[in-house]
């Protein structure tokens, strides 16, 4: 049961500070979770705190492998209309 | 330091309201301004006009952390060619910063600000943030420390702030309403949660005036940033303006959202489109009736090093600064110096002024419509640069009240992949382009091929003022093109609202 820091992750410190098991730690290429420290916040808080404050969608994932943050879900930006801006992009 | 104060040269009337000082310029941000705040950043590139042809600025990108998401920006984003707040290359550890604030303090003497901007929030990373600013304080004590934020942790920071000989604060103030707030903030870190929509834009916009408050009951000078946003807060800004200075806040800065799909933000992949050049000018212009608006800002990034408009962060990398041995005592001596040097400058350019502004307010006023000019120039208040060699140009506003400042425009402004930018655009089609609504640019010198566009754009080049104050070169072009009889009738491309 723990969480885990994937590759997207952009190294910006904000979950560090705030786990209540200090299991997030500074690591190259990206930070990474220890996974025998991790609690997944039970009996701290309510909900994932690294996951909270992650300003990435898809950084972080939980036990189940899925986002906990799922695309859109932060930027407000709908995937497809990402995907159409980034074709739109590459095609020049 | 023992600089003479402004207000030694012959104040020419000091009452009289703002924009129209008698000074034949009316560019004076300062003018309205007490003494005590006017002497604090007489030499702040970032809060002086005319002290930012002369002196330069840093800001060491020590802060990634952030408590809120803002449409505008993308965390993902990290390009050594982009130039725009929260864009940096290499993040420094409190030790690092220290170090290479000092490399630049001895390298670029004229460099008299530290300011740390990010690249997340500065106050939303205390530890790093506070740190570099400690230290600074007690080994570089003769540069200025400033910070900005979003505001949402400034209340808690407002005393530690304090503690570390900090005198300037900028909070980014974008809205003062939730409704609004929520179409720019999608959320915030607070509390142990993540907040979405108008709750969280609230809590921010309490925390925000909140702050204000806290850091002018302090005695710490504020100044406010807003970006403006068309269609969300355009039409909003000129209260927000009201309000934060009724509250104290002495400066405004009011900055075009910067919005391109290639950023990946929400504002740019979404079609959401910045100011043009005049809209954001008439903003400027509607809340300058109340507050003292700051319009030479260049949006710099979280690690932009040297003078506004330039950034020579690229000499101060880690690997090059870790070979610099620094004496910082000495360094210090010559600092001093040459601070010294470039206030009697200004001061001699002030009084300058005052005495011009006089002759001009004896001389027959012109009945003529203003026009708006580009100015090339490396800084110290003077035409000086090659037009090729321009990286941006300064534009000026002539008019019968005088020349007054209106902003900067980029020369190298990239095609943004748009159906009105056409692939075969050249540089300096671009830079004629980000000319439009100019009708004369003042350089040192110009080649024949860009002095034929100019003239088939209808801008008209003009090299015979190198070396000359660009106000009065400003004004001296102005009356020419009147006594030619060009500003009796609106050219084609005049400004609407002009």
């Amino acid at each position: 049961m723990a969480v885990k820091i994937v590759e997207s992750c952009v190294n910006c410190f904000a979950c560090e500070p705030v786990c209540p098991s200090k299991a997030i730690y500074e690591a190259k290429p990206h930070f990474l979770v220890n996974s025998k420290k991790c609690t997944e916040c039970e009996g701290d808080y309510p909900v994932f705190q690294c996951a909270s404050i992650c300003p990435i969608e898809g950084a972080i994932l939980n036990s189940m492998g899925e986002a906990i943050n799922p695309p859109g879900s932060l930027t407000g930006i709908p995937p497809e209309k990402m995907a159409e801006a980034m074709a739109e992009l590459q095609s020049h | 330091m023992q600089l003479p104060v402004l207000n030694e040269a012959p104040a020419p009337a000091s009452k009289g309201g703002c924009s129209a000082s008698s000074c034949g310029t009316t560019d004076n941000q300062m003018d309205s301004l007490p003494d005590s705040i006017r002497e604090k950043v007489q030499n702040h590139p970032c809060y002086s006009e005319d002290a930012h042809h002369y002196f330069a600025r840093m800001h060491v990108a020590v802060a990634p952390a952030c408590n809120i998401q803002c449409h505008y920006c993308n965390r993902k984003y990290d390009c050594a060619n982009e130039s725009r707040p929260g864009v940096v290359s290499e993040l420094l550890t409190p030790d690092q910063a220290v170090k290479k604030t000092m490399a630049v303090a001895a390298t670029i003497p004229q460099m008299t600000v530290l300011g740390i901007a990010g690249p997340g929030d500065p106050l939303a990373n205390p530890e790093r943030t506070f740190e570099t600013f400690r230290r600074l304080s007690e080994e570089a004590p003769d540069i200025k420390l400033c910070v900005s934020t979003n505001g949402l942790a400034l209340p808690d920071s407002v005393e530690e702030l304090s503690k570390h000989n900090i005198d300037h604060v900028t909070i980014t103030i974008n809205t003062v309403d939730p409704e609004i707030g929520a179409k720019i903030y999608p959320w915030i870190f607070w509390n142990n949660k993540r907040i979405k929509g108008k709750k969280g834009a609230k809590i921010l916009i309490e925390q925000q005036q909140k702050g204000l408050e806290m850091l002018i009951a302090k005695g710490i000078l504020v100044k406010v940033n807003s970006v403006m946003i068309p269609g969300v807060n355009d039409k909003h800004l000129a209260e927000v303006s009201k309000i934060v200075k009724s509250k104290g806040a002495f400066l405004h800065n009011v900055m075009p959202l910067i919005a391109e799909a290639e950023h990946g933000t929400f504002y740019g992949v979404m079609g959401q489109r910045g100011p043009t050049p005049d809209e954001l000018q008439d903003l400027q212009d509607s809340c300058s009736g109340d507050m003292n608006m700051m319009r030479h800002c260049r949006q710099c990034r979280a690690d932009a090093v040297g003078l506004l408009g330039e950034d020579r962060g690229d000499e101060f990398t880690l690997d090059k600064i870790e070979d610099m041995e620094i004496d910082y005592q000495a360094a210090m001596e010559k600092r001093k110096v040459i601070h010294q040097a470039i206030q009697a400058e200004m001061d001699g350019k002030r009084l300058e002024k005052a005495e011009k502004a006089q002759q001009f307010k004896q001389e027959p006023k012109l009945s003529t419509r203003p026009v708006l000019m580009a100015v090339a120039t490396s800084g110290q208040g003077v035409i000086n640069m090659h037009f090729g060699h321009a990286k941006e140009f300064l534009i000026y506003e002539a008019s019968p009240e005088g020349v007054r400042f209106i902003s900067h425009r980029k020369a190298d402004q990239y095609c943004g992949g748009d159906s009105t930018c056409g692939d075969g655009e050249s540089v300096l089609q671009l830079t004629i382009r980000a000319l439009a609504g100019c009708e004369a640019v003042l350089c040192s010198k110009i080649g024949y091929e860009p002095w034929d566009m100019l003239e088939a754009a209808g801008i008209v080049p003009n090299g015979e003022h190198a070396m000359e104050s660009i106000e009065e070169a400003v004004m001296a072009v102005y009356k020419e093109m009147a006594a030619a009889g060009k500003l009796d009738e609106k050219p084609e491309a005049a400004r609407a609202s002009a």
